[in-house]
């Protein structure tokens, strides 16, 4: 059966259900366990759930040597760029160590980050960075945007015997949803089509999910059905499951929060034109951030992400219905 | 040599192992020039610290673990491991330890406590006390040795690795082998506390653990210091830092160069860049392996004759490792894209 | 090897500060206390929005060290950056227009609180990353070294900063070199919601940089006096081109580590303990006694203060929204031609 949870709270259900099930799992990073009642700490004990000072390197690294040793540490990290204090761990150390040893040994270890808190927090603190790690061999990346999905694929994350960068988002920390009960596990490699149509495929991200979908009930009331796919992982990325869809509909709308060079929906559009050349009607349209770091002022913030309206309009450009912009 | 339970045996093994790593690193090194092409990229020998390398790990009992930095044939020699395989691996050929996919700065050899390295100055730091961390919690009384250079030891992983150690008293013995060289920088034109004609083990202090510094050119004082560190370490105690001080008796690595460029092994950058030969020569003079084979014979404990057939053994083991290597085949292209993930 | 530090010292200084740098610095501290309090209420009421961490306690520290710093002394700080901003000159209607993302802000709305720049006023930046910015401070008093300047960089942070790695490595290089910078660092024992204990087995924070040998001191962070005697000193050095020196302020951070914190993870300070240190009350019956200024003078510093933070929230709300398109004409800078 299914409870109703918010997103933050399946995130930490599928850690403490895998860290009874497998008492190799461990969770530490800072500001974690600060108190004796603390629920991890309670119910696994010192010995798995520490708190760690400001020591991202270490605390990474750490993480790569205990999983070496074979145990299966979660590192709290908080924020996706707090990730980049410790660059080298994670796409120099983690990422390449199996592949070195000729297989040898394996780095199973799970980088929980926040991101994209684009409530004020200002540049720091609110990128979408995860398309730095798509293209590292030996990463994968979860990008959860439902609570069940979060839980499911947290669950795969810490199962996965390879390092995965699990980016969690911060303005749907509180969304509630449908949690399945008990273990859950949401398969790496695996989109999800949130909704069904045959006029339009779009591909969306994260927190660009929900946009997405408002975007095509609007679009349903003008008569245009879209299809709205949530690829759930970036790496590995279900490409056949996208162009299917694109070879239903013919024209391809890609949404993420992430600035426009470098990131997601630049992969897709390229494996798209690649593999899926001919069944475009229409040039592929991406829907991103501007390429600005994310200014604090929210008129400046709201202007540089996203929205509704954006994708709308990109639906519209490659329907023939609008103008595409210079 | 009463006191640390070091008998004839064990001292014949710490001059084998010593013995057997200078024999093999002399063979990488010649085959520059004897198999020019076999061996790509970058090498680092530990000649000059085998010493330091074999005292530290005749400390270790089974199920002891050790990761180092690139400069990491010497461990595995001394843990066990088999030198056709190194060998292979530093030729790049599919026999090797990692079957050709790492090469000669990143051995593994997990089954024996060998848990890998870094190619990146000190970042192995963190990973060891990762595996340390785990040791503690599997309590079976595992301890973890980390190796790595007096230049590593202005890394932010350096600090921020022994400082959780210390507060989580991690069962890990640190070993900063300083050999006063960070490729072509003296150690006191980059650390402060060399700088000031301190030794690095002060730094010690600010992570309120033991620092001691050994003469890294004796194995038994290499010894006494890490067994003792170990042992606090076993005891649930805490980790310490090891400094040991040794000298290289080989330039950094071979020369960096592009493809079609020859590669070799340059003089020791005493030399070349500081002009500093009468250094160098005291070195060699001080050389740990013929010292330590001279003092064992002196004090009665091995025969020449022993101490030879020694030398002999470790050169036909070494030749021999040549020889598979050599004759190895490479690794088929399309394997390439295996192992990425597990 | 240079001195060593002493722990809680107890120098009131009471001789390096006279009646007219006292009474400056009270009303810094002032400023500082009013324009924090404001800005707790202007959160509450949703003016300011996102990541707000008040220095309310730390009014001593900043005040102390700031007022003697010129505009041309470059200076960090970091997320807990508003009172150091103030006493460094830059203007407080510009400060309270940047929390509210107005165009007038520090930063023009780009930045908001976490992230203030002023460089007219020698304010060289303030990260969110906690520590991230000392290595920047190192390469302030290299260039002022290459200039022939005497300037002086400084540097604050706080206790969880000193375990980060580039910390470590910043301390080496400038003791290293001998760079004019001072690290400050406000020891509130708490990083974010643990207490020191559970980021370190040393104490202090002196204690941890001993090894390099810099010069240093531990202060008692609430003694507002103290530690401008205490950096004054350093300053001087500074100026004649030594260096480094690191000043550890012990003191007490009043609020949570930001507003909205629940702070479960430590006690709630009892009134009248937090009266013995708050630092300005402290710093007002030292100046009475010591005759630095009357009664009426500290009064008349609280209502000025209170009088030109509530001038300073009228112009920044007076201030526009920047232009939507801002953004995207700052990413590169454009040479000149």
């Amino acid at each position: 059966m299914a409870h109703e949870l918010p997103y933050i709270a399946a995130i930490n259900e599928a850690i403490q259900l895998e860290m009874e099930r497998d008492s190799d799992v461990l969770y530490f990073g800072q500001n974690i366990a600060t108190t004796d009642d603390d629920p991890f700490l309670q119910a696994f004990g010192a010995d798995r759930v520490r708190v760690t000072p400001i020591s991202e390197t270490a605390e990474i690294g750490m993480a790569i040597g205990a999983a070496l040793a074979g145990l299966r540490p979660v590192v709290e990290l908080y924020m996706a760029e707090f990730m980049l204090v410790a660059m080298d761990q994670v796409v120099n150390e983690a990422n390449r160590f199996r592949y070195m040893s000729g297989g040898k040994v394996k780095v199973p270890l799970v980088l929980k980050a926040g991101y994209g808190f684009t409530a004020g927090w200002a540049g720091q603190h609110t990128g979408s960075i995860y398309s730095m790690f798509v293209g590292v061999p030996g990463l994968k990346v979860a990008l959860p945007s439902t609570a069940a999905d979060a839980k499911g694929l947290m669950a795969t994350a810490i199962r996965d015997d390879n390092p995965v960068c699990f980016f969690h988002h911060y303005l749907l920390t509180l969304e509630h949803g449908e949690v399945p009960d008990g273990e859950y596990l949401v398969p790496f490699g695996e989109a999800s089509i949130r909704r069904a149509g045959k006029d339009v495929t779009i591909v969306a991200t994260g927190w660009t999910v929900d946009r997405a979908l408002a975007a095509a009930e609007r679009l349903s009331g003008e008569g245009v059905e879209a299809e709205v796919i949530d690829p759930r992982t970036l790496a590995p990325l279900d490409m056949p499951t996208i162009l299917e869809s694109v070879a239903k509909t013919g024209r391809l709308v890609l949404v993420d929060q992430a600035t426009r060079h470098g990131g997601a929906s630049a992969v897709i559009a390229a494996e798209v034109a690649d593999q899926g050349f001919d069944s475009l009607k229409a040039p592929i349209k991406q829907v991103t951030a501007l390429d600005a770091t994310i200014p604090y002022s929210e008129p400046m913030e709201r202007f540089v992400l996203p929205d509704e309206d954006k994708i709308v309009t990109a639906v519209q450009q490659v329907l023939g219905s609008a103008p595409v912009a210079a | 040599m009463s006191g640390n339970g070091l008998d004839k045996d064990r001292l014949g093994w710490i001059l084998t192992q010593m013995t057997r790593i200078r024999e093999f690193e002399e063979r990488v090194k010649s085959t520059f020039e004897e198999h020019p092409g076999a061996i790509r990229g970058h090498t680092h020998l530990a000649d000059g610290a085998e010493a330091s390398i074999v005292g530290s790990i005749a400390a270790l009992r089974d199920g002891d673990q050790v990761l180092t930095t690139y400069r990491c044939h010497g461990y595995p020699i001394a843990l066990g491991s088999d030198t056709k395989a190194l060998m292979a691996e530093i030729y790049g050929r599919s026999t090797g330890i990692c079957g050709g996919f790492g090469g000669s700065m990143h051995l593994v050899d997990p089954d024996r406590g060998f848990l890998g390295t870094s190619g990146i100055v000190g970042q192995g730091i963190p990973h060891a006390t990762g595996a340390a961390y785990a040791a503690q919690i599997r309590k079976k009384g595992q301890v973890v040795l980390s190796f790595f250079g007096d230049g590593a030891s202005k890394q932010g992983a350096f600090h921020e690795s022994l400082n959780i150690a210390s507060l989580w008293k991690l069962p890990v013995v640190y070993i900063m082998e300083n050999n006063n060289y960070n490729v072509v920088t003296r150690s006191d034109q980059e650390d402060a506390n060399a700088a000031a004609g301190e030794p690095l083990a002060v730094k010690a202090k600010a992570f309120s653990m033991p620092g001691v510094t050994v003469d890294g050119a004796d194995p038994i004082e290499v010894y006494d210091a890490v067994r003792a560190a170990v042992e606090r370490a076993r005891s649930g105690e805490g980790p310490t830092l090891v400094e040991s001080k040794v000298y290289r008796l080989s330039a950094h690595g071979n020369i960096i160069a592009p493809p079609g460029v020859p590669l070799h092994y340059p003089e020791h950058e005493a030399i070349t860049v500081f002009g500093n030969r009468d250094e160098y020569e005291a070195a060699l003079r001080g050389d740990p392996v013929p010292r330590f084979r001279g003092r064992l014979i002196g004090d009665g404990t091995l025969t020449s004759e022993e101490a030879d057939a020694i030398a002999a053994a470790a050169k036909d083991e070494m030749e021999a490792a040549v020889v598979f290597a050599w004759e190895s085949p490479y690794p088929e292209p399309e394997e390439a894209v295996n192992h990425v993930y597990a | 090897m240079g001195e060593e530090g002493s722990s809680s010292d107890n120098e009131t200084g009471a001789a390096a500060l006279d009646a007219r740098a006292a009474l400056r610095l009270l009303r810094q501290m002032w400023r500082i206390r009013a324009f924090e309090e404001r800005v707790g209420v202007l959160k509450r009421a949703d003016e300011v929005y996102g990541l707000i961490h008040l220095s309310i306690g730390g009014e001593g520290v900043a005040a102390a060290v700031c007022t003697q710093l010129l505009a041309r002394d470059p200076m960090y700080t970091g997320h807990r950056g508003h009172g150091h901003a103030l006493a460094k000159g830059a203007p407080m209607e510009r400060v309270m227009a940047e929390l509210m993302g107005r165009s007038d802000g520090v930063c023009r709305g780009m930045g908001g609180s976490m992230h203030l720049v002023d460089t007219e006023h020698g304010l060289m930046g303030a990260t969110g990353v906690v520590g991230g910015n000392i290595p920047l401070a190192l390469g302030s008093a290299l260039a002022a070294r290459l200039r022939g300047s005497d300037e002086v960089a400084v540097v604050f942070f706080g206790d969880g900063a000193v375990q980060a790695g580039h910390f470590n490595e910043s301390v080496n290089l400038a003791t290293l070199w001998a760079l004019p910078v001072i690290l400050v660092c406000e020891n509130n024992g708490f990083a974010e919601f643990t207490p020191r204990s559970a980021h370190t087995n040393v104490e202090r924070v002196s204690d941890v940089v001993a090894p390099y040998g810099l010069e240093r001191k531990t202060v008692d962070g609430n003694d507002a006096a103290a530690v401008w005697t205490a950096f004054a000193r350093f300053l001087s050095a500074a100026r004649a081109g030594r260096g480094p020196f690191l000043l550890e302020c012990l003191t007490h951070r009043l609020r949570g580590h930001y507003e909205g914190d629940p702070s479960q993870y430590r006690d709630a300070l009892a009134a009248e303990e937090w009266q013995q240190r708050d630092p300005i009350v402290r710093l007002a019956s030292a100046g009475e006694s010591q005759r630095w200024f009357r009664a009426p003078d500290a009064a008349a510093a609280e209502r000025d203060a209170r009088e030109e933070v509530e001038a300073a929230v009228e112009c920044a709300r007076a201030s526009p929204f920047p232009p939507p398109g801002l953004p995207a004409e700052l990413v590169y800078a454009v040479a000149r031609r």
